[in-house]
């Protein structure tokens, strides 16, 4: 059971936990197997949860209206900041209400097969079982969703699918279950079972005898680093997408805490497994700070195309019908424009590779024309309104007369810090939630399912297997003043004393730029074994340059911004050499990982079963260049390994 | 903290309350305007309106308490709100200005506070000019209904001859008007009356209202000023 | 194309507090090869990198989504909160919507429940403790019906929608004359008594919210309708009628 440490024998064979038996049961039985806390023994244990995004705040919600006492930590000014409030098109339940076929069973393999074969599928199965609920939670949570004439609720499509499952909050749904979940949050402040601590960054992990027993963080407004201890620590603060430099994520959202916690013995799975999305607006000015997301639910409407002629210089409108390409809906007729976003990516970037982007080359179009002329323009900005008016204001352009123009960018990683079935990572005591692990969407995440598995995790999982792991322990047995806190503390104020003191001549900024590009031209759309090869190396000498020639301004005693910036920088590094080895390990090509090695001549992945089933989970040695990998073997028995194909 | 007291007292009570209390004195000067027109049509028609209120009896002291509470409500409770306006914002920033269009802030809607507390004064010295002002006693004697009445009208008359009187109450009328202007809108805004077909047409309203206040009242001291002959009463008076 | 436009520059007039027990002021910056299509926080992170490179002291400003949707990032520029275009936070705002060469007073969300922490950084906890009061329904995770038990009209969910879109920035508060959080507790309110989930705890959530307001210190409310204005999320002062309606409701009943 999960309680105990996880055994890894020889760095091989690491086991998820998962039961056996019939998958659709496999749950149920689990939660009967898990061990309980006696209510009137859960206030006793101190759970500590950092992140207040869709699984943070929910877990820290949900166990704070289980009794225990939490303390729930956040980065922004307030829980109601995280990024999960800047999902836009929606959420996967398997409710079936359009009568169109829809179960727990397509769900689930819709989510297996769309990430390429390469997530555990228990997991998925649980997770598909799960989504029903969240829907039933939230519309009791007062989350306006959509809704038809009748007063029920209404569904679109999302890629990778051919049933209409995703609910949706117009194009800011992530924003109305975030603040869902924030307010159920709230109510267990007022409660005061669960303590806030906001514009707090978390930078160690304090472990004791082997268990995740509290955290160090700096409280960012005085610069103070704090200890705060617990008798079991959850995690989730979501990916690492920005160490990319441009992406959708937030400018705040960072890898720090993920990555201190894999230093400190938890494994890192599928690094490399990093979600490109098709519909963003490209990039513009090189002062350019993030890139955004337009939600995949315009391409329910939209259609892709570039011009069929090499370097078109005609604007959009001018191009005839026959002289455009609609490559999508020719390359995969039955899903057309709706392929899942690591197909959508690879064939714009194909196009644009080729000659055809449009704009600076760097770009397709998303053209609405048709759907304007069926609909109408009134429709169409009811479905879509936000998201129009949003492109507006970037480019100055006007979506309703001229089409979009998109390109790929760094949005969501599907790989994480590897977690058993009981979300537990292999530290024992933590326990890692929503976008923070990587358990559940493989090799590609399909569009819609990230809220549904951050609250599935939050909400309906970690309240039962925290559970397990805390009845197996005493509480309240670290205190803050222990040793192993006053370690972790002087090993962060190590760093940012380096840091505040070096007084080089490059930015972290400068530095984050350049390693972002590394990443991007290597480890992005298309990776070779040369190319990794020559990043790796490139990662580690700009990574000693930083050392020793970054500029931080300011103090440590005080709200510093630009110190808080340089310490993820410094983290990125690290991590991104782990990205650009795990690429280079996997000889397939699967799901967003595409190894031009690996390829069909029409740029189609060609994936490995027989030597890539598995699950790469990468322990720290000590060394960041010498990362140690486990292996968990993915078996599939309820899903046929099959060529993943949408054609 | 949620005693009823209190919760008449808090920021919103204390808005519904100036909003009641101000819609109430709205109905007030609409009736009182109505009334004061008589004087358009002479001295007779003027003190017999008078009289008639006055036969009213005790029922005019309960009026006239109820208007002192409602006068003092609504200064109380708007000066209580601009108190906390100061302190809810100690420090300000160099500039502050308006986005435009939905904004309702006008000149009007920021002078309130000033136009509300030069309205109390006039109202004060209004009430002491003709409520307390010379009566019969000091010899303003009109017939009505064949009985002797109080001659008010020969007091306004009189009044108004006096261009810095006339003067004056042009001027506070016109205050009257911008206050009026925000004034009217916003009170039902302040007692959730307003939906969002309603609150344009308030919003509109409220110009067609405040000038109709505003003229209607200005109008009288101004025609009794250029029109209106000394009164003759005054003359048959003095020679008892 | 607009990419091909001149580089800008501007003189900008900051806000400047090293900390909130101490004075600030404002100073002047000069900002030069401003690309006219970067946001307006990318023109503040271009005079950051200058100033670090001078090794001087960066501006302080929040911001996180960049894409207008966290609520984090939000100062008053020359005297309007997110600035001179309606809908938009500040993150969204764009530099071609600035003359070249003008002068630009950069000022934070001011009000005295949102003070300095920073420069540019306000605290606004305060909006948190006051739905903490009862701005949700107590529901717990479990516990809920199936999602379509009860049907509720599209009209209605989409009014509701209209006022579950605030962000929480903060811009009603600093537009107001009076500082006044009443569009901010009117949304969230409106919000919960158009559903039929939320409309059980009305009386309750009217009465803890506007007391927990008015103990956080923010204005009452004038009615200068300044915050539908300023509300980046276009939030009707329709949501301040409804929360008069329902503090009416929950004392007189």
């Amino acid at each position: 059971m999960a309680s105990m440490p996880q055994t890894i024998p020889n760095g091989d064979g690491l086991h998820s936990g998962a039961p056996g038996g019939p998958i659709e049961t496999r749950w149920d039985r689990h939660r009967f197997e898990m061990k309980l806390v006696n209510p009137a023994n859960k206030r006793k244990y101190t759970v500590i949860v950092v992140g207040t995004g869709l699984a943070g705040g929910a877990a820290a919600a949900t166990l704070g209206e289980l009794g225990y006492n939490v303390l729930n930590f956040c980065i922004q000014d307030s829980p109601r900041r995280a990024h999960s409030v800047a999902a836009q098109g929606g959420i996967n339940a398997a409710k079936n209400y359009p009568n169109d076929g829809d179960s727990v069973w397509r769900l689930f393999y819709d989510t297996v097969k769309g990430g390429d074969f390469r997530a555990r599928e228990s997991n998925v199965y649980r997770l598909a079982q799960l989504s029903v609920n969240i829907i039933d939670q939230c519309v009791a949570q007062g989350v306006p969703f959509a809704r038809e004439y009748g007063g029920l609720l209404a569904t679109r499509s999302f890629g990778g699918t051919q049933v209409s499952r995703t609910f949706y909050a117009r194009g800011q749904t992530g924003q109305q279950l975030l603040l869902g979940a924030y307010g159920s949050l709230m109510r267990q402040l007022e409660t005061g079972r669960v303590k806030m601590f906001a514009r707090r960054e978390m930078l160690d992990l304090v472990v004791v005898d082997g268990h995740a027993k509290g955290i160090i963080c700096r409280n960012l407004v005085t610069g103070e680093l704090e200890r705060h201890a617990a008798d079991a620590v959850v995690l989730a603060t979501g990916g690492y997408s920005t160490a990319y430099f441009l992406s959708t994520n937030a400018v705040n959202s960072n890898a720090t805490a993920v990555w201190r916690c894999h230093k400190r013995g938890a494994y890192f799975a599928n690094p490399c497994f990093m979600q490109i999305h098709p519909t963003c607006i490209p990039l513009q000015g090189s002062a350019q700070s993030k890139l955004t997301l337009m939600s995949e639910s315009l391409r329910n409407d939209g259609r892709i195309w570039v011009p069929a002629k090499k370097g078109d210089p005609r604007p959009p409108d001018q191009i005839p019908e026959a002289e455009r390409d609609y490559f999508l809906e020719r390359r995969y007729p039955s899903f057309g424009n709706l392929v899942p976003r690591d197909v959508a990516s690879r064939a714009a970037k194909h196009a644009c590779d080729e000659g055809y982007g449009v704009g600076t080359g760097q770009a397709v179009y998303l053209d609405f024309a048709d759907a304007i002329q069926r609909l109408g323009q009134n429709v169409i900005a009811e479905r879509y309104g936000n998201l129009f008016d949003m492109y507006r204001e970037i480019t100055d352009e006007d979506p309703y007369k001229l089409p979009m123009r998109i390109y790929p960018a760094p949005h969501y990683t599907m790989g994480g810090l590897w977690v058993d079935y009981n979300l537990q990572s292999t530290i024992p005591g933590l326990h890692v939630l929503g976008e923070a692990n990587f358990s559940d969407h493989g090799a590609n995440r399909l569009g819609a399912s990230a809220l549904m598995q951050g609250l599935a995790d939050g909400y309906f999982v970690i309240p039962y297997t925290l559970g397990n792991y805390l009845a197996g322990t005493r509480p309240g047995t670290v205190r803050s003043d222990a040793p192993e806190f006053g370690e972790a503390e002087q090993k962060v104020r190590g760093v940012i004393d380096h840091l505040l003191g070096c007084r080089g001549k490059k930015t972290p900024r400068e530095f984050h730029w350049e390693l972002g590009r590394l990443l991007w031209d290597e480890c992005g759309m298309s990776r070779s074994p040369e190319g990794l090869t020559q990043t790796i190396d490139k990662i580690r000498a700009l990574r000693a340059e930083f050392w020793e020639n970054v500029h931080v301004a300011g103090s440590g005693q005080e709200l510093n911004q630009h110190l808080e910036y340089a310490g993820r920088v410094a983290d990125y590094f690290e991590l991104g050499e782990l990205i650009a080895i795990d690429a280079q390990q996997r000889n397939e090509s699967c799901g967003c990982h595409l190894r031009v090695d690996h390829q069909t001549p029409e740029g189609e992945p060609i994936r490995d079963d027989e030597n890539y089933a598995y699950v790469a989970a990468w322990e720290h040695t000590g060394d960041v260049s010498k990362p140690r990998l486990h292996r968990e073997k993915l078996e599939f028995e309820n899903v046929h390994l099959t060529v993943r194909t949408y054609k | 903290m949620n005693t009823p007291r209190f919760r008449l007292w808090s920021s919103v009570g204390k808005k519904i309350l100036t909003g009641l209390t101000g819609i109430a004195l709205m109905a007030f000067i609409v009736m009182h305007l109505l009334g004061n027109l008589t004087l358009l049509v002479g001295a007779d028609a003027f003190n017999g309106y008078t009289e008639s209120l006055h036969e009213l009896g005790w029922l005019v002291i309960v009026a006239e308490l109820g208007l002192i509470a409602l006068f003092g409500l609504h200064a109380i409770s708007a000066v209580q709100v601009w108190l906390d306006k100061g302190k809810a914002r100690k420090q300000h920033n160099s500039l502050m200005r308006t986005k435009g269009a939905p904004s309702k802030q006008t000149i009007a809607s920021r002078s309130m506070i000033v136009t509300g507390a030069v309205l109390l004064v006039f109202v004060v010295v209004h009430v002491i000019q003709f409520r307390f002002g010379p009566s019969i006693e000091q010899g303003y004697v009109a017939v009505v209904d064949g009985a002797p009445a109080r001659d008010l009208h020969r007091l306004v008359v009189e009044t108004f001859k006096n261009p810095v009187w006339t003067g004056i109450y042009v001027a506070v009328m016109l205050l009257l008007g911008f206050h009026l202007r925000h004034g009217f809108w916003s009170a039902f805004q302040s007692i959730g009356a307003l939906g969002p077909k309603l609150r344009p047409l308030a919003y509109s309203v409220a110009v067609v209202f405040a000038v109709a206040m505003a003229v209607g009242f200005l109008i009288l001291p101004l025609y009794l000023f250029l029109f209106a002959s000394v009164p003759s009463g005054a003359v048959a008076m003095a020679g008892h | 194309m607009s990419n091909a436009r001149q580089p800008r520059s501007y003189t900008l007039r900051v806000w400047r507090q090293p900390s909130s027990t101490t004075e600030g002021k404002l100073v002047e910056y000069a900002v030069s090869d401003i690309d006219p299509d970067s946001s307006f926080l990318e023109m503040l992170d271009h005079l950051n990198e200058n100033l670090v490179k001078k090794n001087e002291e960066p501006i302080a400003f929040d911001s996180d989504c960049r894409e207008g949707i966290c609520g984090t990032c939000g100062v008053c520029i020359d005297g309007r909160p997110h600035g001179p275009i309606p809908h938009v936070t500040t993150c969204a705002l764009r530099m071609r919507d600035f003359a070249d060469r003008s002068t630009i007073v950069v000022e934070p969300f001011r009000a005295k429940s949102f003070p300095v922490v920073k420069d540019l950084v306000v605290d606004r906890s305060a909006f948190d403790r006051i739905i903490e009061a009862g701005g949700y329904v107590s529901v717990n995770a479990g516990s809920a019906p199936e999602a379509n038990m009860i049907p509720i009209g599209k009209d209605i969910a989409e009014s509701a929608m209209d006022s579950a879109v605030c962000i929480g920035c903060g811009a009603c508060v600093a537009s107001c004359p009076n500082a006044s959080a009443s569009l901010f507790v009117g949304a969230k309110m409106r919000q919960m008594v158009l559903l039929p989930q939320g409309a059980v705890e009305r009386k309750h959530r009217a009465l803890a919210m506007v007391e927990r307001m008015d103990r956080e210190g923010f204005g009452d409310c004038s009615n200068h309708g300044e915050c539908e204005a300023a509300c980046p999320k276009a939030i009707s002062i329709e949501n301040i009628a409804t929360l008069r309606r329902e503090y009416m409701k929950a004392i007189f009943r």
